[in-house]
């Protein structure tokens, strides 16, 4: 234990001494935060992913689903008819969702009739501040038109209705954990593949191995390092982020468990990395190959059900996109049960990871 | 252990550190098998391995702080200053390692190597690549170091350095000891004790020697004659006489493990290199 907190203040130093570990700790986060904060305060009109549960089922709700996929602004996904929708939106952290009520089918025709009554309400669930909101609430007004239009010219026999979640939230809220899932990969992930490169290109490991500090011990302590470091820069991050734009998400205790998995993950990635790379240019080289396509396909920078369908296959397979899932499930939408499996699944992959890289990895020469 | 680069120097030592594993045959420190079990020796081996750099973004005080937690050591304050002193790092100890001197550095390596007092401490070509002076300055330390009475097993390629240091010299050529002993010994094996040296005689002087019998090599110009001892340098003297000679200087100097080298690997070692 000594030797491992000797490992810890010792590379600690080192590492907050370099300008670059010390950039990509703070400065990168808040740089990125602000940025994007200050992009993301004008909305977009990309097509969103817009599920849809339909209580009704008759030929009228039919018909009004296809007027809302002609307007080319959603993908429409169904959500099961015997879900109840906020716990349903609540345990998939949704941030928008479309109701169509029961006897849809039946007003519809009553208004036909003789018996109108009013429009028959479907109800938006959705945040107001999000970027997609503004877009399914004109796909939802656009096919209500339409719908209207062609079943009786003149009433209006369906209307949308909107029912707030998450009132208060930003888009840079849904943001936020994206930004601490690129910084602990990034700190974790570069510089323990460059580091490894370095280490053995000058000759560090060979020093190591001269002392009593074992290899696992070093792993340990690297991993410990990182995390502190992270929770420290996941902090500094919320604060300006909550100063800077009033941020409603919330630092609780699984997000602070989250960062410690997501550094335990990105250091054995990194080392595993350093096993097989020489010299710190081929590390950082691979890091970013890696790295980037990552961080823009895992859901960091913008919803993974903005993407196309074959690209959030690939995102299913990236370990980061289970470390946002989970930061957003505890931060933004409250969803513990979520965020307790997106944590096992970035717990799990650390581990297969982390013993792959302590297999691999030698301090000796061969 | 003496030997030109790509003799099997380091190699050698990293299997006695426990760095490399051998393909056969077994290496044993102080009774133990180092390809068993190193984890005992490793409070009394010290280790400076070759080309050592330290960690840049250390300081020497916290790099000998960090050095001894790794050892399970606590070093006090004046137990650190005093070992930065012991290796004269004392006004450079709060100089981040990076803006070191390659002398320094080196220091500073020695330092960390001498964190768990060891009793075998070994010494990887601990001055190449260093100007003379800071060689000079790393010699002194070494021998303070050995007067202590801590066995220095050091590696080098330069001969001077093996004839001033080393109590017991291991010439090493192509992965084997060709030659041991003390560098006197080796002097008196594989040598001849003296030289005499026809300072810018050059090529046409070296014929005419040789038509005499006699046996000389040429070095930079200057010719070179062996002899045994003072009957054999009267000898020579009587032969060479006779010949008109264009020489600046002649003078006589006693043989060095330069020429022991020589002679047993039949090349010259210049900075680790082999030349005709």
């Amino acid at each position: 234990m000594s030797r491992i907190l000797a490992d810890i203040k010792g590379f600690g130093r080192q590492y907050l001494r370099s300008k670059v570990g010390a950039f990509f700790t703070f400065a990168f986060p808040i740089l990125l935060i602000l940025l994007f904060g200050a992009i993301y305060s004008a909305s977009g009109n990309q097509k969103v992913s817009l599920p849809v549960q339909n209580l009704d089922g008759s030929s009228f709700s039919v018909a009004y689903l296809n007027e809302l996929n002609n307007t080319t602004l959603v993908d429409i996904r169904m959500i099961p008819a015997d879900a109840d929708i906020t716990n349903y939106i609540n345990d998939n952290s949704l941030s928008l969702a479309l109701q169509i009520p029961v006897n849809f089918g039946s007003k519809i025709a009553d208004g036909l009739g003789s018996n109108y009554s009013g429009p028959v309400l479907v109800t938006i669930y959705g945040d107001k501040s999000q970027s997609t909101f503004g877009t399914a609430v004109a796909a939802v007004e656009a096919a209500s038109v339409s719908f209207n239009y062609n079943l009786s010219r003149t009433l209006p026999l369906v209307a949308p209705g909107v029912q707030g979640l998450k009132e208060g939230y930003k888009f840079l809220d849904y943001f936020l954990p994206g930004v601490v899932g690129i910084t602990v990969m990034t700190n974790s992930l570069f510089s323990m593949s460059s580091i490894c490169a370095e280490y053995r290109q000058r000759g560090f490991f060979k020093l190591l191995a001269t002392t009593k500090l074992r290899k696992h011990e070093w792993l340990i302590s690297k991993f410990v390092f990182f995390s502190i470091i992270l929770i420290l820069s996941l902090l500094t991050t919320f604060a300006v982020a909550s100063a800077a734009f009033g941020t409603h998400s919330s630092i609780t205790v699984l997000s602070l468990v989250m960062i410690p998995a997501g550094a335990f993950l990105f250091v054995s990635l990194g080392m595993l990395l350093g096993v097989a790379i020489k010299d710190p240019e081929s590390g950082v080289a691979v890091a970013n190959a890696i790295g980037f396509p990552m961080m823009f396909l895992s859901g960091s920078f913008f919803p993974l059900d903005m993407m196309p369908d074959f690209l959030q296959v690939v995102a299913k397979a990236l370990p980061l996109t289970y470390f946002n899932n989970g930061l957003r499930d505890t931060m933004v939408y409250g969803n513990t049960g979520g965020a307790i499996i997106n944590l096992l699944i970035v717990v799990v992959i650390g581990f297969i990871f982390f013993f792959l890289a302590s297999r691999l990895m030698s301090w000796k020469e061969r | 252990m003496l030997g030109p680069n790509g003799a099997g120097k380091t190699t050698t030592v990293e299997i006695l550190e426990g760095l490399r594993t051998p393909t056969s045959g077994t290496a044993m420190i102080f009774g133990v098998d180092v390809t068993k079990d190193y984890s005992t020796l490793r409070d009394r081996v010290g280790i400076l391995p070759q080309s050592f750099e330290p960690f840049d973004n250390l300081k020497p005080t916290e790099a000998v702080q960090y050095w001894a937690g790794l050892y399970d050591i606590k070093m006090t304050k004046s137990q650190v200053n005093s070992l930065l002193e012991r290796v004269d790092l004392t006004e450079r100890k709060s100089v981040l390692s990076r803006n070191l001197s390659g002398g320094e550095k080196r220091k500073l390596g020695i330092a960390l190597s001498l964190i768990n007092e060891p009793e075998l401490l070994f010494l990887d070509e601990p001055t190449t690549g260093l100007d003379p002076k800071a060689r000079r300055d790393l010699w002194r330390l070494i021998e303070e170091i050995r007067k202590k009475g801590t066995t220095v097993f050091l590696t080098t390629h330069y001969l001077e350095e093996a004839e001033k240091l080393a109590d017991d010299v291991a010439i090493m050529h192509k992965g084997k000891i060709v030659a041991r002993g003390s560098p006197r010994d080796l002097i008196a094996r594989h040598g001849k004790m003296t030289v005499i040296v026809l300072s810018g005689a050059g090529s046409d002087a070296l014929r005419e020697i040789r038509r005499r019998g006699i046996e000389a090599t040429e070095d930079n110009g200057d010719v070179l004659v062996p002899v045994k001892d003072p009957t054999e340098m009267r000898v020579v003297f009587q032969k060479i006489s006779g010949i008109e000679l264009h020489a600046k200087d002649i003078y006589t100097r006693r043989q060095s493990l330069e020429d022991v080298f020589l002679n047993l690997v039949g090349a010259k070692m210049d900075e680790g290199d082999l030349k005709p």
